[in-house]
């Protein structure tokens, strides 16, 4: 499959929000503005559009794009707008200075999953290389790092689908759990209609009757924080009923025994009285499933944001194990990754604990490998540092970090726990963030960098499939703009750093591939070139001693699963529930997500005029409106023991009637969101906490 | 080392400086879902002492409540044990199986078994369950102290098999007692092809649970599926005829039958403990620590007597097994009661039970009934100050999920919520909409973000897609602008739920 370039098509490349990456065409359109078209052949969305992609190119020739660095004056906070030269001799300064007297260790970087491979890559070396410093991680670990840490447990590694998404239409069930995908990712939708059109059915599992929910063929509604009692119900009903694969469990998995001793303690109405999900409902779940050739288990935020996330992803992916479906065409299980990038982004090295290809940074071999590539010496590179919540908890903190460079992530909003969050920001010595536009982090900062957004700059992604696709530039960036990649080797030089820092992607890409080859996520065949003419590659691709071409792998798992033994892992998990559970005070559950046309923090989404920008809303069901009194649209406010918002109330029969829900967009969410961490991935309990919901008294 | 960790694990439950000690001995007398819960979270915190569990059964534990589901053919029966021999060999608790304890020597801190040697115990654990009561019909025992061949017993896994080995050959079967547990016996059976009969001495089923009301709607829902229930009627006497046996019952009927099955009941076993001196009345008393009199001996599950009741119910013994656990480990938690839900698990029969068994409602308790006896439908809530404090749902569960959560919860409910809670939920009308009948501001299109009336502003629908995007996202909307660019339309139009349901 090539690219069927026609005259002034434009561009082909990528959508800059989620982890679909939908293909698109970009052609200029007179005064530096961008005009998308469909492209019809990127088999991920066959040119399909949601209204953000449709209307990706409006942050161009905004007023609201930064285009000169900034430096705030902490006497009075002006802003003054100074050279490039200068703001990046003052940061460097800065870094050097706080190295020498409080060590490497001093300098903290926070990364986005937002972020090409290249910049990511740029970005963990920078970190390693050029500041020495173990601290490091990124807002991916608020995204699908519960599923990341699963799925490694499980399978020996880390591919949030693995097989393409295309595979969804012959399977014969899929169970989304906790995924609301035609309003997070639209196109992704049309999968699930195919599926639906070739006699498949689609089950969906989540707090609220999404309109992913309303394509559902079986719905289950349960508390929030309760997906992984559902998944030993459903395990629970499978070896009940004899349905279990014994021939797949004995042939390709170990660990199936002690799931099937632990569930024996999940009967229906027990997983009922936890979950608020009817005994008669998981039946038929489990029915369903027990009857299906081919059953997909695809699991989102909605079951990975908890301090249970990698249990309970483990424990659906016991389900898929139990069913014998891993490794089968058209079955098994995946994560629906979020962030466009959140899959690469994970895999080389703005992680704390790891190195590029995915490799851990406590393993030797893996540091001498690195260490080669970046010609320094291995015991020069750091341990492993604190993630991404428990590293900004530190920042300016006895021992931890005095400053701390923002690449493509807005944590005042999107951070857990935001208000504790700010604070921290508020009392580093240097705050540095590069951001195209005004952001509400960067605008606590002390210097801020205007850097280029997609098509002004060039750069690979890894989709959710695992598919290495390439974005291109297609129009020149506005002046006074830099590329992250840029910004990197600015500081580098001066900091005078060993190794080299290239500033262009291809040459960055280049170096990648040797830093990642041998590891669990190998680029090493693949190209640039690879990638514009098969439509992008799926990593592990390795480059092969014979020079011939590695095909890449759309599918994993065929043969065997990527653990010392090639079996899988069967993991016996128990539900713990949510560590916040509802009080007299603070009655309900709160739970968080994503409305269609708004993407995380809203840095940009919020910024582009033809996206609606109606702000943060409550949604409670009516009975719970009648019972506090509130009718739509008046203003209520939802408090947690951490923080309260105000917002209009949205009342809808679509949310359980003790679940609030609120779109974390804007400012005010995540004050409420609750900071407690999954003990493996770190992952904060975003999708759950404790609430109360009363009606705004009439001065607010 | 093993002693260090043990004691580590003790400073974070307790707070207290570090003290090493001696490994005790732990004794567990019964092998029951209480008991093999309290050995999982007695290992989960990493207690060190030696654990010994004497089951009297000869299987390792199983999950009893599933006995009926088992005997009814949805669960296999290797599916409900709940720990393998292995397992506690691999985690170093000795278990021995077909074990009886004689007595409890509590000056000595021994158990002697059956055989007479003796266990000796730094802290004994009482979690032997209830026995089943035996209705007083004669013949029903035979001389020898045994069980008729066509009576059956319904308690434990060997019961469960029997019973089972008798269905093939078994063409009719009666039930005495219309409990939870006599009912979910009798469909099981009746799923089984039996014909099947159900004799309740009082005068409604579940009396124990339910008032008149439901018991007469549950009565009238499983005659429906073919089970005949007689209320008010004991049975007095079995009488042997060649092949079948007959059933006489004290209102003159005699039930011609191939199975009896006894599920009347049962008593907390106090046996043991009431020898031993120890304070029982219906239960073994015990503490909120779940101590006895004797501060060495607990007792948990079935048997225990906490705040002068016995539960019979899985998750308040799991609530004392976990609450034990923890003291035993040194911590300070204690049990202060639970709220109970009985689900009845029966195939075809929707019954759930929230709260102690219905007393008489007090003065200040709302209580909210629908009944509809023809529709199998019974459903009734006790409010007390907004909270529920009680609830029988019979033939409709559709609003558990939310009930049984206000009810452990203890949520305050607004004066509307309990009404509606019991009356079924409008059906939602979005769902065939007519297109025609959309405003033209009405949102067709989320991710184009496009209104109805922008949509019939164009020719077809891939002018709509052209100019306004609608259908170029998820594609959800599809069949709705085929229809509003062909104009209005008669009759509905499908597959328009989640274009038309956005507000």
């Amino acid at each position: 499959m090539t690219r069927r370039v026609k005259p002034n098509q434009g561009t082909f490349t990528h959508c800059p929000y989620c982890s679909l990456q939908c293909g698109m065409a970009v052609r200029p359109s007179g005064r530096g503005a961008l005009q998308i078209a469909p492209w019809e052949d990127f088999p991920v969305n066959a040119g399909a559009l949601c209204r953000k992609g449709w209307a990706a190119g409006g942050l161009r020739g905004s007023r609201e794009r930064i285009t000169t660095p900034l430096v705030r004056s902490r006497e009075d906070g002006e802003w003054s707008a100074v050279s490039w030269d200068a703001a990046l001799d003052l940061v460097a300064a800065r870094l050097a200075a706080l190295r020498a007297t409080a060590g490497p260790d001093a300098n903290a970087v926070f990364g986005g999953g937002g972020l090409t491979n290249e910049k990511a890559y740029q970005l963990g070396k920078f970190a390693r290389v050029a500041l020495g410093t173990s601290r490091i991680d990124y807002n991916g670990r608020w995204c699908m790092s519960s599923a990341a840490s699963a799925a490694n447990q499980a399978f020996g590694i880390d591919r949030g689908l693995p097989f393409p998404l295309a595979d969804i239409e012959h399977a014969d069930v899929v169970v989304l759990v906790g995924s609301n995908l035609a309003e997070t990712m639209p196109p992704a939708a049309r999968h699930l209609d195919a599926l639906r059109a070739n006699g498949g059915r689609v089950v969906v599992i989540d707090p609220r009757r999404t309109p992913t929910a309303e394509r559902a063929d079986v719905f289950l509604q349960p508390v929030p924080g309760t997906d992984l009692a559902l998944a030993l119900g459903t395990l629970h009903l499978l070896d009940a009923a004899g349905a279990v694969d014994e021939a797949y469990v004995a042939a390709r998995t170990t660990g199936w025994e002690d799931v099937r001793s632990s569930v024996a303690a999940w009967w229906p109405e027990r997983v009922e009285r936890v979950t608020g999900v009817a005994a008669g409902e998981l039946r038929a779940l489990a029915g369903l499933l027990a009857s299906s050739e081919r059953v997909m288990v695809l699991t989102a935020r909605g079951a990975e944001q908890h301090s249970q996330g990698t249990a309970t992803v483990l424990a659906w992916i016991d389900v898929a194990l139990a069913l014998g479906m891993p490794g089968r065409p058209y079955a098994g299980y995946g994560c629906l990754t979020g962030q466009g990038n959140g899959q690469g982004g994970r895999e080389h090295g703005q992680k704390a604990d790891q190195l590029p290809g995915y490799r851990m940074i406590d393993d030797p071999a893996a540091r001498d490998h690195v260490a080669r590539v970046w010609g320094v010496d291995p015991s020069s590179l750091p341990g492993r540092g604190p993630s991404a919540y428990e590293l900004l908890s530190s920042l300016a903190t006895p021992g931890g970090p005095r400053s701390l460079l923002v690449f493509g992530s807005n944590v005042v909003v999107s951070a857990p726990n935001a208000l504790a969050v700010r604070e921290r920001l508020a009392a580093l010595d240097l705050l540095v963030v590069c951001d195209l536009v005004m952001s509400e982090t960067a605008a606590m900062a002390d210097v801020v960098l205007p850097v280029t957004q997609w098509a002004e700059e060039s750069g690979t992604m890894t989709n959710l499939e695992g598919r290495v696709i390439l974005r291109e530039r297609a129009v020149a960036p506005p002046a006074g703009v830099r590329s992250d990649l840029e910004v990197i080797a600015g500081l580098a030089d001066r900091l005078g750093a060993p190794s080299t820092w290239s500033t262009d992607p291809e040459e960055v890409f280049t170096e990648l591939r040797a830093a990642s080859a041998g590891g669990r996520a190998d680029y090493g065949g693949i190209s640039y070139e690879r990638i514009r003419a098969e439509n992008g590659v799926f990593w592990p691709c390795p480059a092969l001693p014979d020079g011939s071409s590695h095909p890449g792998t759309p599918r994993l798992f065929a043969e065997r699963f990527a653990t010392s033994d090639g079996r899988a892992r069967f993991h016996a998990v128990d539900h713990a529930g949510a560590a916040e559970q509802p009080s007299p005070s603070h009655p309900l559950h709160l739970t968080t997500g994503r409305v269609l046309a708004q993407y995380q923090s809203g840095a940009q989404t919020r910024r582009i005029a033809e996206l609606p920008d109606d702000g943060p809303f409550a949604e409670i069901h009516p009975t719970l409106a009648d019972r506090i009194g509130v009718s739509d649209g008046d203003p209520v406010v939802v408090t947690t023991p951490r923080g309260s918002m105000t917002a209009p109330a949205r009342v809808v029969p679509t949310i359980r009637p003790d679940t609030v829900f609120v779109p974390f967009h804007w400012v005010g969410a995540n004050r409420l969101t609750n900071d407690a961490l999954d003990p493996t991935s770190r992952m904060p309990e975003f999708k759950v906490c404790a609430c109360s919901v009363v009606p705004a008294g009439p001065t607010s | 080392m093993r002693l260090l960790g043990r004691a580590r694990g003790a400073d974070v439950m307790t707070q207290r400086p570090q003290r090493p000690r001696r490994p005790r001995r732990i004794v567990v007398v019964g092998n029951g879902m209480a008991a093999v819960r309290l050995v999982e979270a007695l290992l989960a915190r990493g207690v060190t002492d030696s654990i010994t569990v004497l089951g009297a059964e000869r299987h390792a534990p199983y999950n009893r409540i599933l006995l009926s589901a088992v005997l009814e053919g949805t669960h296999r029966p290797e599916a409900i044990t709940l720990r393998s021999r292995e397992w506690y060999a691999g985690n170093g608790v000795e278990l021995r199986l077909g074990c009886r304890v004689a007595a409890v020597h509590r000056d000595s801190q021994e158990v002697e078994l059956a055989d007479g040697s003796r266990v000796p115990y730094d802290r004994l654990v009482l979690a032997t369950g209830s026995i089943p009561t035996l209705p007083p019909i004669r013949g029903v025992v035979r001389p020898d102290g045994r069980l008729h061949d066509a009576v059956h017993a319904f308690r434990s896994l060997d019961d469960c098999r029997r019973l089972l080995a008798a269905v093939p050959a078994a063409r009719r079967a009666v039930v005495v007692g219309g409990g939870l547990l006599g009912l979910q016996v009798a469909r099981a059976l009746s799923v089984r092809g039996v014909d099947t009969e159900i004799v309740e001495g009082g005068g409604h089923l579940l009396r124990g649970h339910v008032d008149e009301a439901a018991g007469a709607v549950l009565q009238r829902s499983l005659e429906r599926l073919g089970t005949r229930v007689y209320t008010g009627a004991r049975a007095v006497r079995l009488t042997d005829a060649g092949s079948r046996v007959g059933l006489r019952l004290d209102n003159g009927f005699t039930l011609d039958t191939d199975l009896v099955v006894l599920t009347a009941g049962g008593r907390p076993s106090v046996d043991l403990a009431r020898r031993a001196g120890l304070a029982t009345r219906r239960g073994i008393v015990v503490d909120d620590t779940l101590a006895t009199a004797d501060p060495a001996i607990f007792a948990i599950g079935d048997c225990a007597e906490h705040g002068g009741t016995t539960t019979g119910f899985v998750p308040p013994a799991w609530e004392q097994a976990g609450v034990l656990a923890a003291r035993l480990g040194g911590g300070t938690e204690s049990y202060g009661g639970h709220r109970t839900v009985a689900r009845l698990r029966a195939t075809d029969l929707e019954v759930a039970v929230l709260g102690d068994r219905q007393q008489p409602a007090p003065e200040e308790d709302e209580v909210v009934q629908v009944s509809n006896p023809i529709a199998g439908v019974h459903k009734r809530l006790v409010v007390r100050g907004g909270v529920i404090v009680a609830a029988t749902l019979v033939g409709d569960l559709t609003q558990i999920g939310v009930i049984t959560q206000f009810f452990d919860r203890g949520t305050v409910l607004g004066r509307r919520e309990p009404g509606a809670l019991v009356t079924p939920p409008r059906s939602t009308p979005a769902a065939e909409t007519v297109a025609a009948a959309l405003p033209d501001d009405a949102e067709v299109c989320a991710c184009a973000g496009v209104s109805a009336g922008r949509i019939r502003a164009c020719g077809s629908v891939a002018e709509a897609a052209e100019t306004t995007r609608a259908t170029t996202g998820c594609g959800g909307c599809t069949t709705t602008v085929a229809a509003l660019v062909a104009g209005p339309v008669d009759g509905l139009v499908g597959g328009t739920r989640e274009a038309v349901s956005k507000p």
